[in-house]
């Protein structure tokens, strides 16, 4: 080789320590696992509940997400739906909330609340989805990611809809209707006020 | 030759930086590579929530069983070239048992003196409830579909219904419905209260 074209013996001596270091790095490259641990599981459990469910509402929402940088963009739009179900809690019902007088009978119920929040996997819906040349496309968790904050907006949006008026609407319809059929002529049902007291 | 001894001296070191990135990325120090690409914080566009139906019913919930079930699709094969796919994730949720007293019939509740018989249709699971905040991904390898994604958590849903079944939550729903209506019928002033509740299928 032309001493003129080889390599200068201090860059020669520099490019063969970062080989080794390359190679060691590589090494533990190799030998580090990846992080894997697994969450300890809950364990599974049954409880009693008291809950009468009287109001359904079935809500939609469209998801969507861009991630703009300047190496390219992502873009991603899910249709989604959920099924929400209020009523009471029946567990609230203490001996004073029941007052029976011969024939007549006056029910307080407790105030309703939403029950049951369910974002089924059959009903949503994957409607767009594109990456440029040089992202990654949306992996699985980014995608439960977004679909997470939708439920949170869903969550949000349905609590300042008039789900609970509803809710407490049909509980007395339902409760009187039960109430009648007991037998009773004369029957008051009413909700607790905010706060607890009838 | 000086300038070829600084470009390998670059791309040694540039290498040098990634091997040590790695790593340190892999036991949870760093962010992983892929995430510094995906860019930053996810957030969704504002848009509405729009009701498409109000329905009034009659369910009542006796009872909830709340499961977490770690799912493996195991290696799923794909044609040659292409990454072998794997999918494994967490998932959180309950299943909430009870009666839908709409198939109540008018002589369902039959009252005589202070006695009285209430005939209520048998238990049943009624919702299995994994929201997506619910879904945990604990490993993802390969190109996964949404629709496959979506199809691996129906069948979550399907387990957390069989699990809840095993734990016998349909007969202890029924139990559960039984005291809470003969507590409500006593608080009513009834002193024989007799609830009959036909066996789940």
């Amino acid at each position: 080789m032309d001493p003129k074209n080889a390599l200068p013996p201090r860059a020669r001596k520099r490019l063969i320590v970062l080989a080794a270091v390359i190679l060691l790095l590589l090494a533990v490259n190799l030998a580090v696992p990846a992080r894997k641990v697994r969450p300890p599981l809950t364990a599974r459990t049954l409880k009693d509940l008291a809950e009468l469910a009287t109001v359904e509402y079935e809500v939609t929402k469209i998801v969507s997400h861009k991630d703009i940088a300047w190496y390219g963009d992502r873009k991603i739009l899910f249709e989604t739906a959920a099924e929400v179900k209020a009523g009471i809690d029946l567990n609230e019902l203490a001996d004073q909330d029941v007052r029976v007088e011969g024939d007549a009978v006056t029910v307080t119920l407790p105030r309703p609340r939403i029950l049951l929040f369910n974002m089924k996997p059959g009903s949503m819906r994957e409607i767009f989805n594109e990456s440029g040349i040089l992202r990654s496309d949306f992996s699985n968790q980014e995608k439960d990611a977004l679909l997470s904050l939708g439920e949170k907006d869903i969550r949000a949006k349905v609590a300042a809809m008039d789900v609970l008026d509803r809710a407490a609407r049909n509980a007395r319809i339902l409760v009187e209707s039960w109430l009648r059929r007991s037998g009773y002529s004369a029957v008051r049902v009413e909700f607790r006020a905010a706060g607890g007291a009838a | 030759m000086k300038r070829l001894a600084a470009l390998l001296t670059a791309a040694a070191l540039l290498a040098a930086a990634l091997l040590l990135y790695n790593p340190l990325a892999k036991i949870g120090l760093l962010p992983p590579l892929k995430a510094l690409l995906r860019g930053g914080a996810a957030e969704i566009a504002e848009t509405p929530v729009i009701v498409q139906q109000v329905k009034n019913i009659a369910q009542m919930f006796t009872q909830t069983f709340y499961d977490e079930i770690v799912y493996d699709t195991g290696v799923m094969r794909t044609p040659v070239f292409s990454q072998n796919k794997r999918l494994i994730f967490i998932a959180k949720g309950e299943v909430i048992a009870g009666f839908d007293l709409s198939e109540l019939g008018e002589s369902a509740i039959m009252r005589r003196g202070r006695s009285i018989v209430v005939k209520l249709p048998p238990a049943r699971v009624l919702d299995v409830v994994i929201n997506p905040s619910g879904f945990e991904t604990f490993i993802e390898e390969g190109e996964i579909s949404f629709e496959e994604s979506k199809r691996f958590h129906e069948d979550a849903r399907r387990i957390f219904d069989e699990n809840a079944r095993r734990k016998g939550i349909l007969r202890n729903s029924a139990e559960q419905g039984r005291q809470m209506l003969e507590k409500f019928f006593r608080l009513l002033g009834f002193e024989t209260v007799d609830i009959i509740i036909p066996a789940s299928r």
